[in-house]
């Protein structure tokens, strides 16, 4: 019986051959792909796509006028420009932190190496409100240092100085965290390499690590500054919500929502949206820009070999 | 320039990675640091760079003190196994390296450094790869660029770690030789690390036989593989059989063989062991010695392997002997031949306790 099978089988020609086993292998998978790219999309659609267009939509919902006359508003203006501000400058300090961090975790051996590993990864695992609560209690009036303070006329907390320091906590752990798995897979060749070619470390660090780590470092400050942006709970316990001088866009999204002024509070949001898709907009442009960067710095772009003989 | 090692001791923290070593590398030599992993090759190596502290011990670069030196005081060129070359720099940025980042007042002018650069590539047969990057290379064109880029600094010493382990058998072979040829031609320093014998043997002048942390032995490569001063070393270099060594009216056996001759310290009661390699077993007929069967016979290339069950041995755990195709072709030993085994140089050593293989004992 098998044996005339396969002896028809035999007979047929390619193609029939194909016709006959060709498609029906195939069409289980296909609807199984089918089905997985629908629930990817479906999942992207509503937990990703739909949110981001509801601001929008919300923000548009009294037309464009009243949309930008949300925005120039001076008190959400003044929480544009603050937000701003506090992301100017909480992200180079944890640029600067972050890169030195990672750079002494990965490539040297030192007592205290554990603990320094797991305190950088404290402000993940604290809350934000207590990250806020934390400066209350040491720049406040009543706090360690708030006589002191107070004798100087230096004000933190409920100030700008403190939404600066609460963000800077509480966005610590982003650089870090991105640099050291890639320095760690790295090792120290390279560097070790450059010194042993007279490079000082200084050079070392500029010409070899860094260029080594950049789209790393690139997609730590991006996370890192989306979350000094976005960042609510901790600022929101030491700001005071001072309108005008302390709401930060967050913030001032709260309290115009609160006040039940939809469009207002939609309009700042979808801004704060608006600057979250710009930077990714930023990232994107400077890969294609420059393709050759595109590829991680451990694999250069592969153009096709030709081997001279 | 000559490097000396003196009392050099270097701990991890429990672990004594290399233990009071003292070493002479003359100018010019090329000397080769054998041994297993983990024995402390690579830190003496990272030693003489100045990537690793000694605890203990002094580097003396022709007679100076060299032990506290930052490795870019030492002049020393540095070669990785995996090549660490800088991925985002063309070939021709890396071998420039090295000229670019030198101070202001010493840097060579632009047209200089393009014009070195371009000579080294030459050398290592790489002229053509220039704006090339590291990723579109092959492992032996790699490692080639980074020699290229270690001696364009004009380093006094030439330190490479395990240069050729990441590349394959062809490749390697071709390296081999090729680095030989550059050292006879530069006259510059070398010291290299390797746990292959065959490359120790093939390139270098002087070879350094580590075993954990200490220095085993040292000497010129034929007189190791011939006169290996420990069981360590007879082992580490080549193929051997190892087989206890019996006493019996006052005269040092193996099997059935005499090998009183070159035994004396056999006779001193403790446990001993013969180590006889491939090529040392002579096969005769089997009157003629210690009657052995034929259990497999392998045809590699110029040389002929075959696999003996000695009488009286465990069967698994066959002696190895090594004939000459030529031999081979003469008198065509079959599987289940018997034959006579007869030992051309065997050497004895006391047998230490974690090494000795109870093989089956001689009725």
């Amino acid at each position: 019986m098998q044996s005339r099978v396969l002896a028809a089988s035999y007979e047929m020609s390619d193609a029939e051959v194909s016709r006959a086993h060709g498609p029906r292998p195939r069409r289980r998978p296909q609807w199984g792909r089918l089905l997985l790219i629908a629930a990817a999309l479906s999942f992207l659609g509503v937990f990703l796509a739909l949110p981001l267009l509801a601001v929008f939509v919300q923000a548009l919902a009294m037309g464009v006028g009243a949309y930008v006359a949300a925005i120039f508003d001076p008190m959400a203006w003044a929480a544009v420009k603050l937000t701003l501000r506090i992301a100017a400058t909480a992200v180079p300090l944890n640029l600067v932190f972050g890169v030195a961090a990672a750079w002494a975790i990965a490539k040297f051996d030192f007592r205290g190496k554990s603990t320094l590993i797991s305190l950088i990864d404290l402000p993940f695992a604290v809350s934000p409100v207590i990250a806020g609560l934390i400066f209350i209690l040491i720049f406040g009036t009543h706090g360690w240092f708030g006589g002191t303070l107070r004798a100087h006329h230096i004000r933190v907390v409920f100030a700008v100085p403190g939404i600066v320091l609460a963000t800077t906590f509480v966005t610590f752990p982003f650089i870090a965290r991105e640099l050291i798995p890639v320095m760690q897979a790295q090792g120290k060749d390279d560097e070790e390499t450059a010194l042993s070619l007279g490079a000082s470390g200084w050079q070392t660090f500029w010409r070899v690590t860094l260029p080594n780590i950049r789209w790393g470092l690139l997609y730590g400050v991006l996370l890192c500054n989306a979350r000094a942006m976005g960042e609510f709970g901790a600022v929101s316990v030491v700001s005071g919500h001072i309108r005008g001088l302390t709401n930060t866009m967050p913030l001032h999204v709260e309290i115009l929502y609160n006040e039940y002024n939809y469009v207002g509070a939609f309009a700042v949001a979808s801004l704060l949206a608006l600057l979250a898709l710009l930077t990714l907009a930023g990232k994107s442009l400077l890969e294609w820009r420059q393709p050759e960067l595109r590829h991680s710095a451990r694999q250069p772009p592969d153009r096709t070999r030709r081997e001279r003989t | 320039m000559s490097i000396l090692l003196r009392g050099i001791a270097k701990q991890f923290g429990e672990f004594a990675a290399v233990e009071n070593i003292n070493l002479d590398v003359p100018t010019g030599a090329l000397i080769a640091l054998l041994g297993p992993s983990g024995c402390g090759k690579t830190t003496l190596l990272r030693i003489i760079a100045g990537l690793e502290t000694p605890d203990r011990g002094q580097v003396l670069f022709d007679g100076k003190d060299a032990t506290s030196w930052p490795i870019r005081e030492r002049r020393v060129g540095f070669v990785f196994q995996h090549y660490a070359l800088f991925g985002h720099m063309t070939v021709f940025e890396n071998v420039a390296f090295g000229l670019k980042v030198k101070p202001r007042r010493e840097r060579p002018p632009a047209a200089k450094i393009r014009k070195k650069v371009r000579s080294l590539l030459e050398l290592v047969q790489l002229d053509w790869a220039g704006d090339r990057y590291p990723a579109q290379l092959s492992g032996g064109q790699k490692q080639r660029v980074a020699l290229a880029r270690a001696l364009a600094v004009d380093p006094d010493v030439l330190l490479l770690d395990e240069p050729f382990g990441a590349l394959d058998s062809q490749v390697r072979h071709e390296l081999r030789r090729w680095l030989r040829r550059l050292h006879d031609e530069l006259h510059f320093t070398s010291v290299f690390v390797t746990h292959d014998q065959q490359e120790a043997i093939e390139v270098a002048d002087t070879i350094v036989v580590l075993n954990r942390g200490q220095i085993e032995q040292c000497g010129i490569p034929g007189e190791i593989y011939d006169l290996p001063t420990s069981a360590f070393v007879h082992r580490f270099l080549g193929q051997v059989n190892e087989l206890p060594v019996q006493m019996r009216q006052g005269r040092a056996h193996v099997g059935p063989l005499d090998i009183s001759l070159n035994a004396a310290a056999a006779s001193d009661g403790g446990n001993h062991i013969a180590l006889i390699r491939p090529h040392e077993i002579e096969i005769g007929p089997e009157a003629s010695g210690w009657p052995a069967a034929v259990l497999a016979v392998r045809v590699i290339g110029s040389i002929v392997r075959l696999d003996l069950h000695a009488e009286g041995q465990a069967a698994n755990e066959p002696l190895e002997a090594e004939i000459s195709r030529e031999r081979y072709e003469a008198e065509r030993f079959s599987v289940g031949q018997k034959v006579g085994l007869r030992f051309r140089r065997w050497q004895v050593y006391p047998a230490d306790a974690a090494r000795t293989a109870p093989t089956g004992a001689t009725a």
